[in-house]
């Protein structure tokens, strides 16, 4: 297990090499110069230049990646060209609020989704199952930026239950915590739910009618015994890929629904620093979203042998 | 202050919020109350808290709440008294200042001469100052003691006192710009002598200034606290206006003003601010390098329309670069006061042009309406859609035919043409030249004579209309956006919320 593990670590850096060269190369040949974000209403010929020279982009562009690479692998991340802020500091600062919003997102999509998903597979065809086959076209369909906008109308402007926006942390006052993150997590967790909802519901099918369900059943086990320890841990097998997945996606969904709800993560400094131009801050960025999906699939996989212990890693 | 923030804000709102005529602010709802907090929505979030680095107008809004500068403005523009209690300007090239006594900045050191002299010298050498220009004029400051300095000017200039009430007039304490060391831009603690001191800055979060207890101007602040949220949508600022989550904007959608004035929750005025709307025509390049087609595109365009659909009448029609708030406004500049078409088509027509602008709704309403008014004039206009920064980097190189670029501008007139019209000049995307132009432009900032200037900003604002480099379509306003707990509210034109006398009740 540990030697499995260690390869797969050892794997994992000619794959976030290549990540840094294909960000750092798209957004550098993105049209937009950070030099007059920078200097806004102020700018000059000579404060460009000046700009320019301090961020080195006056140097060739795989002179400039491998001195990036070069202070990355020391630990450096740089510091951001906007704001001066240390990458690694900015990116740390705001992890907490994102992971607050995608740990809340993802609970919220499994407490909904692994119920209604198993009731819809053991009463198929029932209203139960319609109702959740809806639910899950709707939440498939439905964008979350659209969700957020009409759960910040609705629940907070219209009825005042919730918060616009801010976000308090969970240890400072976990209740208005709870009831900042709310409307957010519901927005960027109810793509998520319709998606578990589905693969619950549908391997729960497949489980369901295989022989050793049906010898559980014949032994004497109870109805709601073999469902929920039977079958249901077999089943949650593709569900615990796709949440895997999910968990290694928390940055990339949190983009859009931090920004509607201005929700300090870095979800929402990404997109600042993508439309500001500030490489440092964006390569950095990606480069933690790169490494989240890669061991969020690490875990995955050491999750199965768990699940399921035919699955072996010698 | 962002110039290209242009399209993006400007069309969308502070043209969209200009106009109106309001009420002017000032609401004082009784004896002042001391205590509460105010939360204030920033349209975009802060880069630093240096005014030596800052290039944003948000910045400059929490600026004017945590430092103090040289010199303040009253509402009407006119320069008062601010750290400087006095001055003497009548050398031209040496201008003598008597600083206030008893100031401290919030780390409890005193402000003097040499505070004044270092500070100047920072953002004059600083390695990643933006000051620079600003201060281009200055060639040294002398201290002649703790509560006289002495400005040395390598040139005469007329806007050196305007200059030095924004950022390079700003004084920070020395030894707290020392003590934050490579982070002071990110927490500045103690730097300021203003009426609030910095506390925290969450970014993307929340930025929180306290009460300066000892602030030297006596019984102010009100308040006890301001916390400052980035909202980078105008619809969201409004949402989180209703529900109370912020008690004050400085902007919201001009499509919501109505309402907003209607419910009595909450309080709107505004004032005519100090920049101007409207297009860039590169004079540099076909087909506009054709004075003709240039005249023809600003003969086509009726700005009442503009106004009318998609201002919803906030702002006023502009015809040139200075706004009516400012001492140098000429209300008899109006040659193309109503769309003609016809005279138009006689000036120049047939051609077809590309015009550059965002994604942004409004602009894009913008950019189809002005289509639809030159195409009556036999003009095609082609309207091209950017994501900002690939448009900010096109227009500042010339690479366009029109641009739509707005200014949020500044308190002298020089700012608001010399850059954009001189030869040469930092904001000339436009590569327009004329030497009469020039010669006034030259003439004006060198003059001390208020009346002179005055002609010669007319005479370079006929001259820059009727060549047409920019179209110009309308002036925004300065508005108060706040619930109706908010008193004592002092509008200014230049955009800026000022909090030191600001109460809740």
């Amino acid at each position: 297990m540990t030697t499995y593990i260690l390869r797969r670590l050892v794997l994992m850096l000619p794959v976030a090499f290549l990540v840094t060269v294909g960000v750092f190369m798209l957004i550098h040949l993105t049209p937009g110069d950070p030099a007059l974000i920078v200097l806004g209403e102020d700018r000059s010929p000579q404060a460009i230049a000046q700009i320019h020279q301090e961020l080195g982009l006056d140097r060739p562009l795989y002179t400039q990646y491998f001195i990036w690479l070069g202070r990355v692998v020391h630990g450096d991340w740089g510091r951001s060209i906007t704001t001066h802020e240390p990458v690694a500091a900015a990116i740390t600062e705001r992890l907490p609020a994102t992971v607050e919003l995608g740990f809340v997102a993802l609970i919220w999509s499994l407490l909904v989704a692994i119920p209604l998903g198993t009731i819809a597979a053991v009463r198929r065809g029932s209203v139960v199952d319609k109702v959740a086959t809806g639910i899950t076209v709707a939440g498939v369909s439905v964008p979350n930026f659209f969700i957020g906008i009409v759960l910040i109308f609705t629940l907070s402007v219209s009825a005042r239950l919730f918060p616009f926006g801010g976000y308090v942390p969970f240890f400072q006052d976990p209740w208005e915590s709870l009831r900042h993150v709310a409307l957010p997590a519901i927005a960027l967790g109810t793509a998520g739910t319709a998606i578990n909802m589905r693969f619950t519901r549908s391997s729960m099918i497949e489980v369901l009618g295989h022989d050793y369900i049906r010898t559980a059943r014949a032994k004497g086990a109870s109805w709601r015994r073999v469902v929920f320890i039977h079958a249901l841990k077999n089943a949650l097998i593709p569900v615990v890929t796709i949440v895997g997945l999910q968990i290694g996606g928390i940055i990339e969904g949190a983009v859009v629904t931090e920004t509607v709800f201005t929700w300090p993560g870095v979800g929402r400094l990404a997109v600042e620093s993508i439309f500001n131009r500030d490489y440092t801050v964006v390569q950095g960025v990606v480069l933690l979203a790169a490494f989240s999906y890669m061991v969020a699939n690490l875990i995955v996989d050491l999750v199965y042998g768990w699940l399921d212990p035919r699955i072996s890693y010698a | 202050m962002r110039r290209v923030g242009v399209g993006l804000t400007c069309f969308l709102l502070l043209a969209a919020c200009g106009g109106g005529g309001g009420g002017g602010g000032n609401q004082s709802g009784g004896a002042p109350k001391n205590g509460g907090t105010a939360t204030i929505a920033l349209e975009s979030e802060l880069r630093t808290l240096d005014p030596m680095d800052s290039s944003l107008l948000v910045e400059r809004e929490v600026f004017y709440n945590m430092y103090d500068s040289l010199f303040t403005i009253d509402p009407s523009l006119a320069i008062k008294p601010g750290l400087v209690k006095s001055w003497d300007v009548s050398d031209p090239l040496n201008y003598k200042f008597t600083l206030q006594t008893g100031v401290k900045y919030h780390d409890g050191t005193a402000f003097s001469g040499q505070s004044v002299k270092a500070n100047i010298e920072r953002y004059k050498n600083g390695a990643t100052s933006r000051r620079k220009s600003d201060l281009a004029s200055v060639k040294s400051v002398e201290v002649v003691d703790d509560g006289h300095v002495t400005f040395h000017l390598s040139t005469q200039n007329a806007t050196l006192l305007a200059t030095l009430v924004d950022r390079a007039g700003m004084m920070l304490s020395m030894d707290a710009v020392a003590k934050g060391g490579a982070n002071f831009s990110l927490a500045p603690v103690g730097a300021g002598s203003g009426p609030f001191e910095f506390v925290e800055w969450k970014r993307n979060d929340h930025l929180t200034l306290k009460k300066n207890s000892s602030y030297w101007r006596a019984g102010l602040p009100h308040l006890d606290g301001l916390t400052y949220r980035a909202i980078p949508d105008v619809n969201a600022i409004l949402a989180a206006l209703k529900t109370g989550d912020i008690d004050i904007a400085r902007t919201i959608a001009a499509k919501d003003v109505a309402s907003l004035k209607a419910d009595t929750s909450f309080v709107y005025h505004d004032v005519p601010a100090i920049g101007f709307n409207g297009f860039e025509l590169n004079a540099g390049a076909a087909p506009f390098n054709d004075p003709a087609k240039r005249q023809a595109v600003a003969m086509a365009v009726d700005r009442y329309s503009i106004l009318k659909n998609i201002n919803f009448n906030i702002g006023v029609v502009a015809y040139g670069p200075i706004p009516p708030s400012s001492w140098a406004f000429d209300g008899s500049e109006k040659i193309y006061d109503h769309a003609d078409a016809a005279k138009a088509k006689s000036t120049a027509t047939g051609f077809t042009f590309t015009f550059k602008t965002t994604s942004d709704p409004v602009n894009q309403q913008a950019a189809q309406l002005i289509q639809s008014e030159l195409a009556q004039a036999g003009i095609t206009m082609q309207i091209q859609t950017e994501e900002f920064a690939t448009y900010q980097q096109e227009c500042a190189n010339h690479q366009f035919q029109a641009c739509n670029v707005n200014w949020s501008g500044r308190i002298d007139p020089d700012g608001n043409m010399y850059a954009w019209w001189h030869t040469g000049g930092d904001f000339n995307d436009s590569a327009y030249t004329n030497s009469q132009v020039d010669g006034w432009l030259d003439d004006a900032r060198l003059s001390a004579d208020q009346g002179k200037r005055k002609l010669d900003y007319a005479n370079a604002q006929k001259q820059i209309v009727k060549d047409a480099p920019y179209v110009f379509t309308s002036f925004g306003v300065s508005a108060q956006i706040s619930n109706n707990k908010v008193h004592n509210f002092t509008l200014y034109p230049d955009l800026m919320i000022r909090m030191a006398e600001v109460w809740k009740g």
